[in-house]
């Protein structure tokens, strides 16, 4: 397999900036913030995971109740959905690489259209929630939401607004996460539309490429945690 | 003055090295049909009566696909170990900071029983019921009046018991 590395210092492309030595110094320092910057994504998203954690060790029998209200075939389908966008995401970078300004585009639009269809199932998710009642924290309507639970074979236990209120939150942060990638997403396509990415300058397609990879690494764990365990 | 620089443990010339890795297509789909299984067994999983041990099934395979992510995905594997200790310093991070509201939680149960100083309202009964009724306060109320109206019962006779032995 070719690679840049190895090759001697790669030449200045458009965008380097004066204040880098080399191409190779600037990428390298935008790869690093961009690490940093996904380091305290996780460690905002381990506040809520933690807050998960602490309520399903309180009440295990509320958020086994509640969490059978929640549809496993919906959250099945957006993982796979994450996790062919990653796969596309990936082959974006990759078609960077190798200055495939085709590919680039190409799989940046299957992977914002993935984003899409996963917006699209979660909207659905959602509304579903809302026409039984079932709204975060306060807003919850026990006797809608029991009723709703009873018509499916399952029981209500305990204070299930507070698991909702943790599904709604961290779903919903995960979501906003999803809509900001949809944004970027566009942007890096705009930009590879006019030619800006080659082997020679890739930064910015391969740090949202990471920036996506964290959000579906958080998916990863939102969907077991919430959808799947018993 | 000219300093020797090493790069996992072999000197290099240029410090400000970036680190580039072309993975082969083939090796994205590997891993893309692995994250397919591994997605599939959880949720296969998931129906299957394990108890208490599938949380840990659950938790295992998704470390297992999120090493698949970011050593494949996000080239951890190929790429400068800098970016790899800044992921899992924070993973270590988020380790500590979990473990130890987690262990106050399970054990605090068992130290509360030996000291007998706390209760939890729905360790016997309707939790559910409780919850819906506050019966949990509605029967503490009840209870603490139903005392005060046995002592203000008491209070008289007692005071006919122990007043003819004043004068």
């Amino acid at each position: 397999m070719s690679s840049a590395h190895g090759q001697g210092p790669k030449a200045p492309h458009a965008f380097f900036q004066h204040h880098y030595n080399t191409v190779e110094q600037q990428a390298g320092a935008a790869k690093l913030g961009m690490w940093v910057f996904l380091a305290t994504e996780i460690l905002m998203f381990s506040g809520l995971f933690l807050a998960y954690f602490i309520i399903r060790i309180l009440y295990p029998e509320m958020v086994l109740g509640s969490h059978e209200l929640l549809s496993k075939t919906m959250g099945g389908v957006n993982t796979v959905v994450l996790l062919f966008s990653s796969f596309t995401m990936a082959m974006a970078v990759r078609s960077a690489q190798v200055g495939d300004t085709p590919g680039i585009i190409r799989n940046l639009i299957m992977t914002i259209g993935c984003a899409c269809i996963f917006m699209v199932v979660k909207y659905f998710e959602y509304t579903g929630k809302f026409a039984h009642g079932i709204f975060p924290g306060k807003y919850f309507d026990y006797g809608r939401a029991a009723a709703y639970a009873a018509e499916h074979g399952h029981e209500l236990v305990g204070m299930p607004h507070i698991f909702f209120g943790i599904y709604f939150t961290m779903t919903g942060l995960h979501g906003v996460h999803v809509a900001v990638g949809i944004g970027v997403l566009v942007w890096i396509m705009l930009r590879a539309k006019k030619g800006h990415f080659g082997p020679q300058y890739y930064s910015p397609v391969e740090n949202v490429g990471l920036y996506w990879h964290i959000v579906d690494l958080v998916w990863i764990f939102l969907f077991p945690l919430l959808y799947l365990v018993k | 003055m000219t300093t020797k620089t090493f790069l996992h443990g072999k000197p290099i010339d240029d410090v400000i090295e970036c680190h580039e890795h072309v993975s082969p297509v083939s090796l994205y789909v590997k891993v893309l049909l692995s994250l397919f299984v591994l997605t599939g067994l959880t949720y296969a999983v998931s129906f299957a009566d394990l108890g208490p041990a599938s949380l840990w099934v659950a938790m295992i395979v998704a470390f297992g696909k999120a090493t698949l992510v970011a050593m494949f995905f996000m080239h951890l594997k190929y790429d400068d170990r800098y970016h790899g200790f800044v992921f899992l310093s924070t993973i270590i991070f988020v380790a500590i900071f979990f473990l130890f509201p987690i262990f106050d939680l399970n054990s605090r149960a068992r130290l509360n029983e030996e000291q007998g100083t706390f209760f939890r309202v729905n360790q016997a009964g309707d939790w559910n019921e409780a919850q819906r009724t506050n019966k949990g306060q509605v029967e503490a109320e009840a209870k603490a009046a139903a005392e005060a109206a046995k002592d203000a019962a008491k209070a008289p006779a007692d005071a006919k018991a122990v007043a003819p032995a004043k004068p």
